[in-house]
């Protein structure tokens, strides 16, 4: 999938101050992908959630690690990998808190599932964690909210 | 900052109008913001939305811990002015059922 020829390749520190100038990154990468505008802000919450779980869980809130963030684009699916530098991540410990029990935090993973067509986590040859969530672009007359937002 | 938060103490209720994002980085000063409405124990806390370009699960946690501090104390919380994009998140995490969401301020005002 990683096509260098259409895609981009940005570091940034495990600073949160760093993901509103992420979001703009990505508005400007998706439009030129021809990512639908709401596709594209699915995008963002998606890896917003992403970044933010490297800071809190890989990082421990440290605001001076690396994180690695790769967006791609071809044959119809938009790509964005995010690849840290701490610790493995067993995939099976990633879980959402169960919708019903209602109380602050646990919800970042479930959003990134329900915008996102894939999310898959592997362990990146620096020994970290890479996520990598696809998105598939729209066809022509088939833009706008793929899925049904309330999930019901 | 990418957040904007103005707090006005109304007859009807105390409005907290928000503008910009509501994320893992500016979560702490809404809840900073709406902790003094909390420690008030305002009666009826009206969230005003209208300026929110963005929210995310921090920006939630946020809004479920007000709403269960203003439940505590049998108060009344509820949030208005919510873009198409912002209540889509909402409606992702089934929260559009949790909270009491009116269209505008006037409505949320009214009750």
């Amino acid at each position: 999938m990683a096509d260098p020829k259409h895609g981009i390749r940005v570091t940034i520190p495990s600073d949160v101050s760093y993901l509103e100038p992420i979001r703009t990154l990505i508005r400007e990468i998706a439009a030129l992908a021809g990512l639908h505008r709401d596709a594209a802000s699915e995008v963002e919450l998606a890896v917003t959630e992403g970044c933010a779980n490297v800071i809190r869980h890989c990082y421990c809130n440290s605001d001076r690690e690396p994180i690695d963030l790769t967006f791609a684009f071809a044959a119809g699916v938009f790509e964005v990998r995010i690849d840290d530098y701490g610790k493995f991540v067993d995939p099976s410990r990633i879980k959402s808190r169960p919708l019903d029990e209602v109380r602050p935090g646990g919800l970042g993973v479930h959003l990134m599932q329900k915008v996102m067509d894939e999310v898959t986590y592997t362990k990146n040859s620096w020994g970290g964690t890479s996520l990598t969530m696809r998105k598939r672009l729209a066809r022509p007359g088939q833009e706008g909210p793929r899925k049904d937002r309330s999930g019901r | 900052m990418t957040i904007q938060v103005k707090r006005e103490n109304l007859p009807q209720a105390t409005v907290v109008s928000i503008g910009g994002s509501v994320d893992i980085y500016s979560s702490p000063e809404l809840r900073g913001e709406l902790k003094v409405a909390l420690d008030g124990k305002v009666k009826r806390l009206v969230i005003d939305m209208g300026g929110v370009s963005f929210v995310d699960s921090s920006g939630l946690a946020t809004l479920i811990e007000a709403l269960q501090k203003v439940q505590a104390y049998s108060g009344t919380l509820l949030l208005c002015n919510l873009s198409a994009k912002v209540l889509g998140v909402f409606q992702l995490a089934n929260l559009d059922r949790i909270f009491q969401i009116r269209e505008t301020r006037a409505a949320a005002l009214e009750g």
